[in-house]
Order: C-alpha cells, then structure tokens, then sequence
C-alpha cells in the first residue's frame, strides 16, 4: 500500500479545512448549545421524577461524551461520494493510482483530525468549565480510546454502505434519512441505551448503531460490566461491514454510471 | 507502436422508461421497462505512441463514453478496448499512472488549497522522485508562466489560471497518453493560444500521446495531426485534416477576381463561375492532384490581365469543413471509415 500517499490525502484534508476560520467557532459554539440542551433536559427530568433513576452528574458526562464523539463519526463519507456521483468528480478520483476506499478513509481522517484538535478539544475544555465532567477510573481509559477508534472505523463503514447503495439510486436523500433516524434512536446519542424497555435495549444491542456514541461514553463512566467483549463484538461489526462492503463495491464499479456528461 | 487499440467497441446505456402523464409517473416508478441507447456503437481505431490525434463529433456523439471506457472507469458492453496492452477497466490503478486526464469544465485541484498543494499530492500518489518532481514543476511553471499564482489556493485563480494547473497537473508524472476533454472551453484568446503552444510543444518534446475533444477546431488545427469524426456513436472519418478537406471538397479554392473594367464573360476549364457582379466575378477552383499550379496558370491566361485589380483567393476554414462534414453525417452519408 502507498501509505505516502494516503497519509498526504489525510494532510491536505486536514488543512483543507483550515482555510474556513469562522467554521471552527461556529462549530465550538453548536457543541456547547448541544450540550448546554441535553443537561438542560436531563436536569428538568431530574427534578420532575420521583426516584433517583437519573444521576446527574453522570448525565453531564454521558452528554458531553456523546456529542463530543459524534464530532469524530466518519458517517458524513457517503456526503462526499453523493456529490462525486452528482457533480461527476468521481471520475476524477477513479482515474488516480489508488484504493477508492483507503482514499476515502484517509481523507476522513484528516477531517476527524482536524476536528478533534479544533473542535473537540476546545468543546470540552470550555464544557468542563461550565458543565463540570465527571474524570474516567485509569481502567476505563484504555478501552474508551479503543472504542472511539471502533466508533471511527465502524462509522466510516456505514456510511460507506450507504454511499455504495446509492450507487444504484443515485441519490441518497431517502437513505440520510433513514440513517439519520436510525442513529439518532439505536446510538444513544439523546437517551441512553439503559433507560430503553428491555425489549428496545435488546434491539439496539443487536446494531452496530450502539458504537457510535452509546458503547463509549458507557466505557468512559465505567457502566459496562466487559468493555473488551463488547469491543470484540465491535470487531465483529467490522468484520462484516467489511465484507458486505467488498461485496457491493465490486458489483457497484461494474455499473458505473458517471452522471454529467 | 499502438498505445491505444480499439476494436468494434460498443457502450449501451440503459435507462428507465419513463411514461408521460398523471399515472405514467406512478407507472414509472414500478415499471421495469428499459430504454437503451448505444453511445459507442462499434468504433475501431488505434492510436500510436506520440500521435496527436482530434476526437470530434457533435454533442451527445459518445466522446466523453469514449474517454471513460479509456481510462477503465466505464465497462463497455462490448468489443475490445486495450491501453497500451491491457484493458483499462481491470487495470484501472496501473492505467492510471500511464495516463493523464484534463476535463475543461471539472477541476483536479483542491479547490481551498493553493496550487502547489495539490501538486504535491500528485508527487506522493504517483511516486515521483523528487528530482523529477521539481525539475517538472519548474519547467511546467515557466513554460505556463504560473509563477504568479502557484502559492495561491485555487478557488482565487481565473478560469485560465486554473486550467494551466490542471494542464500542469495532469502531466506531472509524465503519462505516456494525454486525454484533454474540451481544455479551452471558456477561455480568451490569449490562454487558449498559450494552451495551444504548450500541448503543441510537450506532445513534440515527451512524445507523450495526445487524445482531445474539443469543439473549438482551432484546437485541433493547432494541436492534432489526425482528426477522428464520431456521431451517432460510429466513426465517419479517420485521417488528417487535409484527407478530409478533401472529401468534402474543402480543398477547392474560392478565387475572387476584381477588374477595372467589366471584361465580359471569363470561362476557366478548371474552374465553375459562382457569382459574377460584371467588374466582381467568384470562381471556385475544382482541385485535381497534380495540378497544383493550375490555378495560377488559369489566372495568368486570362486575357487582359492588365485590368485585374485585386484577387483574393480562399481556403475553406477548418470551421467550414468540419460544419460541413457534419452536415454530410446529418445527412447519414458516410464520408469515410
């Protein structure tokens, strides 16, 4: 593998984005608003019931955790290709030396980069000022990073996924939809996963969808009793993403239909 | 040498059939009925190492199907397709270090990064040496005077600054084949005239293979020695311009002669009257090989030739001979294959 020249996509990605100043504060201040109406929620919530189901201080956490890893999903891939496959770019991009996938891939890790160094970092320094975050037990840390890295992985795959089935409709408009609900609902981005009825916690713990934003923040607050088999079980996601992926992507490169000329 | 060989090519499209009218748009959306177009439609022709060669045809002819079936990113439906002895579409990565492509209305560089960026990036995907790299990098920047705007992010140049990079670009590590799809669509004179130069010179001095289509025939006149015409997805001519003057009669010569004085009727064995206004009379010279000095000798026997004031004498333009090849394919006569 030409691992030069992928590592320069992911760099030219990376200060790709640097030229847009302003989206980097824009994007601080929506982390914060997030925030700021999750806790805000679960405050209220708090008040209001009667038991002491929610814990505040965990909630805090659990919602800076989510919002801070949904700023580094590599979902927003299929983005990239559906407006390749509009625009016709893609030819562009099919007539370089390289992997479609690993240019991909790199390419989202520039952006991820850059947004875990301008945008996440700052995000939680600034929450941990005015939310206050609960700090991880030093046995937690090690499987939180492997579960972002998980959640990166298996993110890119899935909206690779979708890229490729848009190859046959050639627009992903009802897929982003359907993927959006989906991960708002299966990730536990807003509620987590272990305030769902046995029946729906069941369901979300069968789709990959848990990694996404659930699985780590769980690890972060120590909630899970086998973080590592759970991680096992998030290899396993891979493992099959990867080949359905493979799959599609052979037959999708057969019928090929560059749109624009 | 063949660089690039083609035999009875053939690209079918396949679309949905769609039904006009209140239900014909739900009878769509279930309907399994296709509609197939052939873009390529049995084309063969081979192209050599180091040829300059002009793909023309209408819009819609199937030249830009064509391009993408080179460069392996679009499966032909049938027939036989190879670039310098393999088939592009198995071969897609190892084609596409041999090959250098330049779409005119679709940009390679990073639009939010300056030019120089996205060379660098073409150093690392295609591997080139570092020597390599910037003695090419120099020679591109003063040959297509970019030292002005090669720190520059993209997104700031002018049409034609951009398409020099793209140019730059595509060349960068050295293709053995150039495709250029219409590379001076939208740009002044001066640029397309420097565009001109540059192919003209590379295609010279690298023996790199030059493949264009373009819709402005200056570019082919410039540029190629060889014109390929396609419409309907066949090939109608394949030669050099002169080859094809010939065809259509372009190579006839329009001869206006201006006397002082009416002379009265002039006949020329060689020649057809097409307009005569008495002091003003327009003859068109029918070429025969051979006989290429006829024309003057024709004039010069003219008897009072004393009176003749002026003459001009015209060449059809390659706009006319083209216009007219495609005028004659409209009229589905085959010129020649």
């Amino acid at each position: 593998m030409m691992m030069k020249a992928y590592l320069a996509y992911c760099g030219k990605s990376f200060s790709k984005h640097i030229s847009y100043r302003s989206e980097v504060w824009l994007r601080i201040f929506g982390n914060i608003v997030i925030m700021f109406i999750q806790i805000s929620i679960w405050k209220s919530l708090a008040a209001n019931s009667n038991d002491n189901m929610i814990n505040m201080s965990e909630m805090v956490t659990y919602s800076i955790i989510t919002t801070s890893v949904m700023n580094l999903l590599m979902t927003r891939v299929y983005q990239t290709i559906d407006s390749k496959l509009q625009s016709g770019d893609i030819c562009s991009d099919l007539q370089k030396p390289i992997s479609y996938p690993w240019y991909l891939f790199f390419e989202q890790l520039g952006t991820v980069s850059f947004q875990l160094l301008f945008n996440v970092v700052p995000s939680i320094l600034i929450a941990l000022l005015l939310f206050g975050v609960q700090l991880p037990e030093a046995s937690h840390i090690f499987p939180f990073l492997l579960s972002l890295l998980v959640a990166m992985v298996i993110s890119f795959l899935i909206g690779y996924l979708v890229a490729l089935i848009a190859f046959w409709f050639l627009t992903t408009f009802a897929l982003n939809w359907t993927l959006g609900a989906l991960m708002t609902i299966f990730s536990g981005v807003f509620v987590p996963i272990w305030f769902f009825n046995p029946y729906w916690a069941k369901l979300a713990s069968f789709l990959p969808f848990q990694y996404l934003g659930y699985i780590p923040s769980a690890i972060y607050l120590g909630k899970l009793e086998q973080p590592y088999l759970i991680l096992i079980q998030g290899c396993g996601w891979i493992a099959s993403l990867l080949f359905v992926v493979n799959l599609l992507w052979w037959k999708a490169i057969k019928r090929l239909i560059v749109q624009g000329g | 040498m063949a660089i690039i060989q083609i035999n009875q090519l053939v690209k079918e499209y396949r679309t949905n059939k769609r039904f006009t009218g209140s239900f014909g748009l739900i009878k769509s959306l279930f309907s399994s009925e296709y509609v197939y177009t052939r873009a390529v439609d049995g084309i063969s022709f081979s192209i050599d190492a180091g040829e300059s060669v002009g793909y023309l045809g209408p819009n819609g002819a199937g030249k830009s199907t064509m391009i993408k079936m080179l460069t392996g990113i679009l499966v032909p439906t049938s027939g036989d397709i190879q670039v310098d002895g393999k088939v592009p579409y198995r071969n897609r990565k190892e084609i596409a270090r041999k090959i250098g492509v330049v779409f005119g209305q679709r940009s390679q560089l990073w639009w939010d990064l300056p030019v120089i960026d996205s060379f660098e990036l073409h150093k690392h995907i295609y591997n080139i040496s570092a020597s390599d790299y910037n003695n090419r990098v120099n020679q591109y920047v003063e040959l297509l005077d970019m030292a002005s705007f090669v720190h520059k992010p993209v997104r700031q140049l002018s049409l034609g600054q951009r398409m020099r990079a793209e140019i730059a670009l595509a060349l960068l590590h050295h293709p053995e084949i150039l495709f250029l799809d219409e590379p001076t669509i939208g740009l002044d004179v001066i640029a397309k005239h420097n565009i001109r130069n540059f192919l003209r010179q590379i295609n010279q001095e690298t023996n790199v293979a030059i493949m264009l289509t373009t819709h402005d025939l200056k570019d082919i006149e410039e540029i190629c020695d060889r014109i390929i015409i396609v419409n309907h997805g066949q090939a109608v001519f394949d030669g050099d311009i002169y080859h094809l003057k010939k065809e259509i009669g372009g190579i006839n010569k329009q001869v206006t002669i201006e006397f002082h004085v009416d002379p009265g009727e002039i006949a020329f064995p060689n020649a057809l009257l097409i307009c005569d206004e008495g002091v003003r009379k327009k003859f068109e010279f029918i070429h025969h090989d051979g006989e290429e000095n006829s024309l003057m000798r024709s004039i010069m026997s003219i008897p009072n030739v004393e009176q003749i004031k002026d003459i001009s004498i015209e060449d059809m333009s390659i706009e006319e001979i083209i216009h007219q090849a495609f005028v004659n394919l409209t009229q589905n006569s085959k010129i020649r294959v």
